[in-house]
């Protein structure tokens, strides 16, 4: 039985090990906690990314300019820079962390997605670059309809 | 009814892929309007893309997504006709969902 054990111990960690780096995705929620309760997006930026010295360009970000549901708004964000991690930040909700993408070396940045805003309030979406800086762009909109029920 | 539903299609040497998940997206207000507990918020937590072992795409979500929320992602390099995307989602409360889609 204790060899049995110690053998599929082993079996276990060579398996661990040969894992290679592109499937041990990050899971942002475990690695930076902090970063889902901070209240502003500015606080959520530097938790993510340790600085919030943001770069204005590329990254390009759409969403309407009004919003008549703020239950679903659609967000397409998309990026030609080299980057590592991509989040998404707004000010109209309780926390500012929407999500937070784990780029891959299959990627192509371009991304779409629904999200919640309780009001008008802006957009943020953050990408870095392996250069070490913080690519973003931000979009305002208003929101005629709260989607979060406060 | 939870689950994942997904399709993926390659295009011009890359695969684009859309994915809902059925999830209520219960965010801690609602919770604590409904229930009167902010404990019994639940949203989908985390989702992983994966084609033939090797990881596409990787999101790590907050409550703030849509309810059955909606991501539509690319990727290139990997993946042909036939092969299987398949996709991972975790929920606050431990919850897995799976779906598949096969690249058209």
């Amino acid at each position: 039985m204790e060899r049995r054990q110690f053998l599929s111990m082993t079996l276990g960690a060579v398996a661990l090990a040969a894992v290679p780096a592109s499937v041990r995705a990050e899971d942002f929620r475990k690695s930076k906690p902090t970063v889902w309760t901070a209240k502003t997006v500015d606080d959520a930026i530097k938790a993510m990314f340790g600085s919030n010295a943001l770069t204005m360009e590329g990254v390009k970000l759409k969403a309407p300019d009004v919003a008549s549901n703020g239950g679903a708004i659609p967000v397409d964000f998309s990026t030609d820079k080299d980057v590592k991690t991509i989040a998404v930040f707004q000010d109209a909700n309780p926390e500012a962390a929407v999500m937070a993408v784990d780029v891959t070396k299959y990627s192509v940045n371009k991304y779409s997605i629904k999200i919640k805003m309780a009001k008008s309030g802006s957009i943020t979406v953050v990408a870095q670059g392996n250069d070490g800086k913080l690519y973003a762009a931000k979009k305002t909109l208003d929101v005629a309809l709260g989607g979060c029920e406060g | 009814m939870a689950g994942i539903k997904a399709k993926a299609k390659l295009k011009n040497g890359a695969v684009s892929v859309k994915v809902m998940i059925k999830h209520p997206m219960m965010t801690y207000n609602m919770a604590e309007k409904k229930t009167g507990s902010r404990d019994n918020a639940n949203f989908i937590t985390h989702l992983i893309a994966t084609l033939n072992g090797e990881t596409v795409a990787d999101f790590s979500t907050s409550q703030f997504l849509s309810k059955n929320p909606i991501f539509k992602f690319q990727f290139k390099g990997i993946g042909a006709k036939g092969d299987k995307v398949e996709l991972v989602a975790v929920d606050r409360k431990g919850k897995t969902y799976k779906g598949k889609a096969k690249i058209k």
